[in-house]
């Protein structure tokens, strides 16, 4: 699954421009199971199972990774851009981004020699960001980039150590080796997964995914912000690398079904609870599809959320691959209710 | 211009004594002359036909970076700069630590529920985290240095960027000049400087310029390249040619011959008008020993001092063309 993971955070997949990933995907997971892909460009697949569980089950991640768009190009050649998702400009600043053509450009900023002392202390405004892609004219730049073009931050996958990975897009690319994972397996019970677009932007993919699913539980696989940085109070810490994936109780968009979240803390498997009331993500979205959905979220903890070396622990992927897999026995045979 | 030669220059990595970027342009230099290593000075490199006049040509070889100052038992790693780099791209800056091995790891970025004023972290109130946890004292230790993880990349039709192009794009100038000087038969000895520790504030320069006898020197660094939010007054035009220094602590002899050569060989070029100090090794060179008659020629980079310096492979040819004509003309004093 290692590898996988390595595999699936070099495809660059920013919301609304999911296609190469959901390619890959497709054919990774087609021979193991019926996949079909709907108008936004979510792909539903249905798993059968040993047993049909009284109860349908949907596990979902989300394809899409936050990144930049193309918005104007100036007189002198550079790209205007807006984030995809959210962003802090601090990441941003002096790192390269690579385009869906494969054009290549640096996020530039005035040099701190020419900076006054207020502004050496704080990040420019995403208005003031501009990517150089080495063009010397507005009409050597609209040669090879046009508004609406998107990018990602470039980032070589590094083992940090022998068990963390530095990567850009574990978000959620963690969830979705996870669901190919268990799609290639044989499975004990019947389940519906879903590789949703658009999260990032406000979980849009989920609905209507869920939608068609018609589940009666739905697991969320994601990543969340890990704040275990050196000097950090514990209780800010939000998760912490190496223990486990975190089970939410509650955050800014979902409060997590108690069954659900009972069931988890139960498992023998290594796992934390998210203890910070933060973020959100497609659970928010599914949860409240048709007349409602019993919903829990297991995160892999992520460093470095959103920027383009996130860092997570390869430990705390395998053991949210047990948990799932564990919950999504315990729901098929009736024991969550 | 040989992007090959750069790319391995600004790859390898020159801070402290750490002299990976020394050993790449000592074999490249010595392709085509004698090159002495003087540790913690630099590199020097004599192209001798026994002439009576000596000139030199400069540049700097060391790069900015940072030192290790305390591995904590969680694998967090405290750091200083070495030399001016610009803290509001730490957030999420990927770099390697030269410890036992070779250890990547990652400023921290604070998440955004801990960084409510979303100030920038100067280097004493942030961390890299290099992943190990406690195995981290066992491999990392202070005095360790670190310096930027990126790769060369072309950008656009004629540019690159890269870590540490200040200064390896005028290392590689220098090697090419020596590649086009070595054969011919010359009006004067040349020695080309590749001086240590200019990100420390010209410290190589200094002692360098003592060891080496001669009569003139033209110094070549980076200077600022055009850019959205750089006023136009303080930088130059990448593509626009060698920018020739002019300032009070500069010869200006050697300033108007610079020029002089530019303008009848027709070579892209621009001035670079400085009040004072030009912030270059150029400053200290002028007052070393007796006194010696310094010119400055820069190449217009952008993002100075980050992981991801960008210069247009024309100016490269320019500032070639130019110190080329230069010493073939005999130089100025």
């Amino acid at each position: 699954m290692i590898k996988l993971l390595k595999t699936l955070c070099e495809i660059p997949a920013v919301s609304g421009r999911e296609d190469k990933l959901r390619e890959f995907i497709l054919n990774e997971v087609s021979p193991y199971c019926e996949a079909k892909t709907d108008i936004n460009g979510n792909i539903i697949c249905f798993k059968k199972g040993k047993k049909t569980p009284l109860k349908k089950i949907m596990l979902d991640a989300h394809m899409d990774e936050v990144g930049i768009i193309a918005t104007l190009i100036t007189d002198d050649g550079f790209i205007k851009f807006q984030t995809v998702g959210g962003i802090e400009v601090g990441v941003m600043l002096c790192k390269g981004v690579t385009f869906e053509n494969g054009v290549k450009g640096v996020v530039g900023m005035k040099p701190v020699h020419l900076s006054n002392a207020d502004e050496r202390k704080k990040f420019p405004g995403e208005e003031a960001l501009y990517i150089d892609i080495g063009a010397t004219s507005k009409e050597q730049a609209e040669e090879v980039i046009k508004p609406g073009d998107v990018a990602v931050f470039d980032s070589k996958v590094t083992l940090l150590g022998q068990d963390k990975i530095k990567a850009r897009a574990i978000d959620d690319r963690a969830g979705v080796a996870c669901l190919i994972t268990l799609l290639k397996e044989e499975a004990e019970f019947d389940f519906y997964a879903t590789f949703t677009v658009q999260e990032e932007i406000g979980c849009r993919g989920a609905g209507p995914a869920t939608f068609e699913v018609q589940p009666d539980f739905a697991i969320i696989l994601e990543a969340t912000t890990a704040a275990d940085i050196h000097g950090t109070d514990e209780e800010n810490r939000v998760c912490l690398l190496g223990s486990g994936p975190a089970v939410s109780f509650m955050d800014n968009g979902t409060l997590y079904n108690r069954k659900l979240f009972d069931a988890a803390r139960t498992s023998k498997v290594l796992h934390q609870t998210k203890n910070f009331v933060a973020g959100g993500n497609n659970s928010h979205a599914i949860s409240l599809s048709k007349s409602g959905v019993a919903t829990i979220a297991v995160s892999l903890p992520c460093r470095y959320i959103h920027s383009p070396c996130c860092v997570a622990d390869l430990g705390d992927l395998e053991n949210m691959l047990l948990l799932v897999k564990e919950l999504t026995y315990k729901i098929g045979l009736g024991e969550v209710l | 211009m040989n992007t090959e030669i750069i790319k391995k220059l600004s790859e390898a990595v020159g801070i402290g004594h750490l002299d990976g970027a020394k050993a790449v342009a000592k074999e490249e230099l010595g392709k085509y002359c004698a090159v002495r290593d003087f540790g913690s000075i630099g590199l020097i490199g004599e192209i001798n036909q026994n002439k009576e006049k000596t000139v030199m040509l400069e540049a700097h070889i060391d790069e900015v970076g940072f030192i290790v100052t305390y591995v904590f038992d969680d694998g967090f790693v405290k750091l200083k700069n070495v030399g001016g780099n610009d803290c509001r791209i730490l957030p999420a800056l990927p770099i390697v630590i030269h410890a036992k091995t070779k250890t990547p790891a990652v400023f921290v970025s604070t998440p955004p529920h801990l960084n409510k004023d979303n100030g920038a972290l100067s280097i004493d109130d942030t961390f890299a985290d290099t992943g190990l946890g406690e195995k981290a004292k066992e491999i990392v230790s202070p005095g360790d240095f670190a310096t930027f993880d990126s790769e060369f990349t072309p950008l656009g039709k004629n540019r690159i960027c890269s870590k540490s192009l200040d200064d390896r794009v005028a290392v590689a100038c220098l090697i090419e000049v020596a590649s086009r000087l070595y054969s011919k038969e010359l009006p004067v000895n040349v020695v080309f400087c590749l001086s240590e520790q200019e990100e420390l504030g010209t410290r190589g320069a200094r002692c360098a310029s003592f060891e080496i006898d001669c009569d003139e020197a033209v110094c070549l660094d980076v200077s600022f390249g055009d850019a959205p939010d750089v006023p136009s007054s303080k930088c130059g035009k990448l593509g626009g040619g060698a920018m020739i220094g002019i300032s009070p602590i500069l010869n200006r002899k050697i300033s108007d011959k610079l020029c002089l050569i530019a303008k009848e060989k027709e070579i892209p070029h621009q001035f670079e008008v400085m009040g004072g100090s030009t912030g270059t090794d150029a400053d200290v060179i002028s007052v070393s020993k007796t006194g010696i008659g310094c010119g400055l020629v820069s190449i217009p980079l952008r993002n100075m001092h980050t992981c991801l310096e960008v210069v247009d492979l024309s100016d490269l040819d320019s500032v070639c063309d130019i110190l080329e004509n230069y010493i073939i003309s005999g130089g100025a004093l």
